[in-house]
C-alpha cells in the first residue's frame, strides 16, 4: 500500500517543467472556447501538437512515434492533461481501436497505420451502438456482405461520437443472419471517406455532438477486415473489456476506478461551490460557509467522490458516474439558482461550471456502456449470480 | 484535501505482511467465532472465552508501541484486523481498547495499567464525546471496561472505577454502558492543547477501525444474501438472475469495495502523514456506515421473510451494521468537519 508523494528524478522533473511550458502554450482559451462551442471532444491543432511529441500514445518507442516516457513521466503527462482539461474523447476512442487493431488487423495495414496514428494524423471512432439498441451490442444490424476481394456495407450507426474529426471507424456488423447470433459478426476498419457514408450530427444537452453515420452500399476491400470473418465478438472483446476498465497495471500510477474522469468534474463543480461559500452571504449577512445545513450537504457529496476515486474498476465507474448524478443535483440546490447560470451571463459562478456539470453528468451513466449493463456485469463477474437467459440471448433477434 | 493533480501514488495493494495478518486474523475470527457464538453472548455482546483466545493470538498486544512491549502495529495491520472481526460480527471489544490503550500507552498512563491492557487482563474504552459538566454519555464497551479515557477542560483523564458500569441493553448487542464523568478515581494524564489533539485523533482512529469493522460486515452480509439468491428459486429461475434482485446486490458490492479502500487509504494517511488528510478516517467511517446499513438491509430483503427472522444469520449482520455504526456519534457532525476540512484548503 502506498499513497506517498512520487518523488522526481531531476530528469523527470525537467519533463514536467517540459509539460508544463508546453501545454501553456497549445491550450489556450482558444481551445477551450471551441470545445463549448462544438461539444467536439477534441482539438485538431491540440491532437496533432501532442502527436508531435510522440505524447498520444507516450510509452511507445520513439520509432514508431511515441515518445519512451517511463511509467512515471506518462502519468505526468496525464494528470497535466486532466488538469488542463483538454478535450480527449477522439484522443481515447483512438487509443482503445488501437488496443484491437493491434491484436487483430492485417499487419500490413497496422504498420501502414501506425505512425499516422502516433503522429496524430490518422484517427479511429467507435462504430458499436446501433440506432435499435447500443447496449445489446452484439445485435448489431448493419449488414456486410462480401463482394469478391470487398465487402458491401447498409445499415446505419448511431452515436459515433467524432466520426467528423476521424478517418476510421470500427464498425461491428452482420455478416451472417443465419448464424447463433454471437457467431454472425465481423469487425472492418472503415475509411469514412468512402463514397456512401453520410455523417450527420446529433447534440446532446450534455454540450457534446456526436453523430449518426448511414452507409449506402460502401465498398470497402478485405485488408479493412479486423480478424476473422464471423468472428467479430472475439475481436471485439479486446478493445470492449479495456473501455469497461480491464487491461490496467497495478503499480499505482493509474487510476483505479473506472469513471476517475467523471469525478474529476464533480470536483471541480464541488471546488467552485465551496469557493462560492467563502465568498457570499445570505441575506441575513452570515457567510454560507458557516451554515452548519450546507456544511452537513457538502460533506456527505465530498465522502461520495471521496468513495468514488477509490472504488474498483468498472464498480468505480457505475459509483461515479451515479454519485456525479445524485451530486450534482443536490448542489444546485444548496448554491440556488445562481447554479444554473450559464457561461458568460452575469454571475455565473466560475464561467458556469455548476451549470455545464449538471447537464453534462447526465451521459456519463449511458455512454461507454449504461450503468445498468455495468450491473449485470457486476452480478456476474463480481458476485456470481446466474445470468438471466431472455430470448435474445442467443439468438439474433430482430 | 491537498492538490487535486498532486503525483501520488494510488497502490491499493497488501504486501506480503499485511496479507499474513489478514489471513491469519481471518481463519482465526472464522473458526472461532460461529455465529452461534455471537447469539450466545447476546445481550452483553462480550464472551470472555474468546476474549482471551483474542489477547493470545496477539490483538491486544500488537497495537502498542514496542517501549511497552508492543509490535508497533500500524493502523494499516489494526484496519485488516477491525475488518475481519466485523465479518464475524466478534463480541469483543477490540476496537475501543486497542484504540484507548494505545492512547494510555503514549500519553503517560501508568506502567502497570498499560501491561495488564497489553495483556488483556483490564480492558480500557474511551469516551467519544468531549466531558461537559456532568453529563453522562453513553461509552461503548464500557459494561466490561472499567477504566474509560476521557477528555474535558480539565485534560485528557482516565477514571477507574471499581468496576465496570451497568450494561444498558441495546440493538447492536454491544457492552455499552453510562459513563458518569463524576464516578471513579480520576488521574488527569495530559491537560492543555495537546490534550485535546490526542482525544481527537483517538476518536478518529477509533472511527477509522470501527469503519474497517463495518466494511466486514457489509461484506459478511453481502454474501449471506449473495448465496441466498443463487439457489432461491422464482417463476422456473434463481432470483439472483433477476435484475430487481441482482442490481441492489450489484450496488452493495461496489459501495463496499470504495468503503474497503477509503478505510485502508486513510489507514495509510493516518501511520505514514497523519497531518495530510485528517478528514479521510471520518470519511471512512460515513461511507462504510453507509455501506453496512445498505448491505445488511438489501441482504435481509433479498431473503424476503426469511431475511426478517432472528434464525436467519443476517439478523445478526442487520442489527449491528447501525448498532456499531451508531456508536459515534451524529455522523452530520463527520459530515461538517469533512467539509470545512476541504474548505480551509481555499
Ligand atoms: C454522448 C454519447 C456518446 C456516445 N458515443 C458512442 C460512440 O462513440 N460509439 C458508440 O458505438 N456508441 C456511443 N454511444 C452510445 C452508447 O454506448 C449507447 O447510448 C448505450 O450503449 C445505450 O444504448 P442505447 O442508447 O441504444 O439505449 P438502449 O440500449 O436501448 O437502452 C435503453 C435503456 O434500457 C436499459 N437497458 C438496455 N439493455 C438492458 C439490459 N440488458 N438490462 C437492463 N437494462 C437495459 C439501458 O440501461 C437504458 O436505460 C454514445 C452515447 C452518447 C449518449
Amino acid at each position: 500500500m502506498d499513497f506517498s508523494t512520487v518523488e522526481l528524478t531531476a530528469d523527470q522533473q525537467a519533463f514536467q517543467r517540459e509539460v508544463r511550458a508546453f501545454l501553456d502554450e497549445i491550450v489556450t482559451e482558444e481551445v477551450h472556447e471551441h470545445e463549448r462551442r462544438t461539444g467536439d471532444g477534441f482539438d485538431e491543432g491540440v491532437h496533432l501538437a501532442l502527436g508531435g511529441r510522440g505524447w498520444l500514445f507516450p510509452g511507445w518507442p520513439v520509432e514508431d512515434g511515441g515518445a519512451d516516457l517511463d511509467r512515471v513521466c506518462q502519468r505526468i503527462l496525464a494528470l497535466e492533461l486532466a488538469h488542463r482539461e483538454v478535450p480527449g474523447v477522439t484522443q481515447g476512442t483512438t487509443r482503445l481501436v488501437w488496443s484491437g487493431l493491434q491484436l487483430s488487423a492485417d499487419p500490413e495495414l497496422a504498420a501502414e497505420l501506425k505512425p499516422e496514428v502516433a503522429a496524430g494524423r490518422v484517427r479511429f471512432c467507435l462504430g458499436y451502438s446501433d440506432p435499435e439498441g447500443g447496449s445489446d451490442i452484439a445485435g448489431a444490424t448493419l449488414r456486410a456482405v462480401r463482394d469478391g476481394d470487398e465487402w458491401v456495407l447498409n445499415g446505419s450507426k448511431l452515436w459515433t461520437t467524432g466520426a467528423h474529426n476521424c478517418q476510421y471507424t470500427f464498425l461491428i456488423t452482420r455478416t451472417d443472419p443465419e448464424a447463433p447470433k454471437h457467431k454472425g459478426l465481423t469487425m472492418f476498419l472503415v475509411p469514412l471517406d468512402s463514397p456512401g457514408v453520410e455523417i450527420q450530427a446529433i447534440r446532446t444537452y450534455g454540450g457534446e455532438r456526436t453523430n449518426a453515420v448511414y452507409y449506402t452500399d460502401v465498398h470497402v476491400a478485405d485488408r479493412y477486415r479486423v480478424g476473422d470473418v464471423n468472428a467479430g465478438w472475439a475481436t471485439l472483446q479486446g478493445p470492449l473489456s479495456n473501455e469497461h476498465g480491464g487491461g490496467r497495471i497495478a503499480d499505482g500510477l493509474e487510476d483505479l476506478a473506472g469513471g476517475f474522469t467523471y469525478t474529476q468534474a464533480f470536483d471541480r463543480a464541488i471546488d467552485a461551490a465551496a469557493r462560492w461559500a467563502k465568498r457570499t452571504t445570505r441575506p441575513d449577512g452570515t457567510l454560507v460557509a458557516d451554515d452548519p445545513v450546507f456544511l452537513d450537504r457538502l460533506g456527505a457529496l465530498v465522502v461520495s467522490t471521496e468513495a468514488s476515486r477509490v472504488t474498483h474498476g468498472p464498480m468505480g465507474r457505475n459509483k461515479a458516474s451515479l454519485s456525479y448524478i445524485a451530486g450534482i443535483a443536490e448542489l444546485i440546490d444548496m448554491v440556488g439558482p445562481e447554479a444554473l447560470l450559464a457561461h458568460g451571463s452575469d454571475g455565473a459562478i466560475e464561467d458556469g461550471v455548476l451549470e455545464f456539470a449538471h447537464r453534462w453528468a447526465q451521459g456519463t451513466a449511458t455512454y461507454g456502456g449504461t450503468t445498468e449493463v455495468f450491473k449485470g456485469m457486476i452480478a456476474q463477474h463480481v458476485l456470481g449470480l446466474p445470468r438471466l437467459n431472455l430470448p435474445g440471448s442467443k439468438q439474433w433477434v430482430r | 484535501m491537498t492538490d487535486r493533480f498532486e503525483l501520488r501514488r494510488q497502490d491499493f495493494r497488501l504486501d506480503e505482511d499485511q496479507q499474513a495478518v489478514r489471513e491469519g486474523f481471518g481463519d482465526f475470527f472464522t473458526k472461532q467465532v460461529p455465529s452461534s457464538l455471537v447469539r450466545d453472548a447476546e445481550p452483553l455482546g462480550f464472551d470472555a472465552d474468546l476474549w482471551q483466545r483474542v489477547v493470545a493470538m496477539g490483538a491486544t498486544a500488537m497495537a502498542l508501541p514496542e517501549a511497552v512491549g508492543g509490535d508497533d502495529a500500524t493502523l494499516v495491520d489494526l484496519v485488516l484486523v477491525a475488518e475481519e472481526l466485523g465479518k464475524v460480527v466478534a463480541p469483543v471489544p477490540l476496537v475501543s481498547h486497542v484504540v484507548a490503550s494505545r492512547l494510555l500507552a503514549r500519553a503517560g498512563g501508568a506502567d502497570e495499567l498499560v501491561a495488564a491492557a497489553a495483556a488483556g487482563e483490564r480492558v480500557v474504552t474511551l469516551a467519544l464525546q468531549p466531558v461537559g459538566g456532568t453529563n453522562r454519555q453513553l461509552v461503548p464497551d464500557a459494561a466490561v471496561a472499567r477504566d474509560v479515557v476521557a477528555w474535558s477542560a480539565e485534560g485528557l483523564t482516565l477514571h477507574t472505577l471499581a468496576e465496570p458500569a451497568a450494561h444498558v441493553p441495546n440493538q447492536g448487542s454491544t457492552p455499552l454502558a453510562w459513563f458518569d464523568p463524576a464516578a471513579g478515581e480520576r488521574t488527569v494524564l495530559v491537560s492543555g492543547p495537546d490534550a485535546e489533539q490526542r482525544f481527537r485523533s483517538a476518536v478518529a482512529e477509533w472511527k477509522l477501525l470501527t469503519a474497517a469493522a463495518l466494511v466486514g460486515i457489509a461484506d459478511s452480509a453481502l454474501h449471506l444474501g449473495v448465496e441466498f439468491a443463487k439457489t432461491r428459486r422464482t417463476l422456473g429461475v434463481a432470483i439472483g438472475a433477476l435484475q430487481g434482485v441482482a442490481f441492489p446486490l450489484a450496488d452493495v458490492v461496489t459501495e463496499i469495495s470504495g468503503a474497503r479502500n477509503l478505510v485502508h487509504k486513510a489507514a495509510w494517511y493516518a501511520t505514514h502523514e497523519p497531518q495530510t488528510r485528517p478528514d479521510l478516517p471520518l470519511a471512512a467511517l460515513v461511507q462504510a456506515a453507509h455501506a453496512a446499513t445498505e448491505a445488511a438491509w438489501v441482504s435481509a430483503h433479498t431473503q424476503g421473510g426469511l431475511g426478517f427472522t432472528v434464525e436467519a444469520d443476517i439478523s445478526l449482520f442487520f442489527l449491528r451494521a447501525k448498532g456499531w455504526s451508531v456508536l459515534g456519534g451524529d455522523p452530520g457532525s463527520d459530515r461538517r468537519q469533512i467539509a470545512a476540512a476541504l474548505l480551509r484548503t481555499f
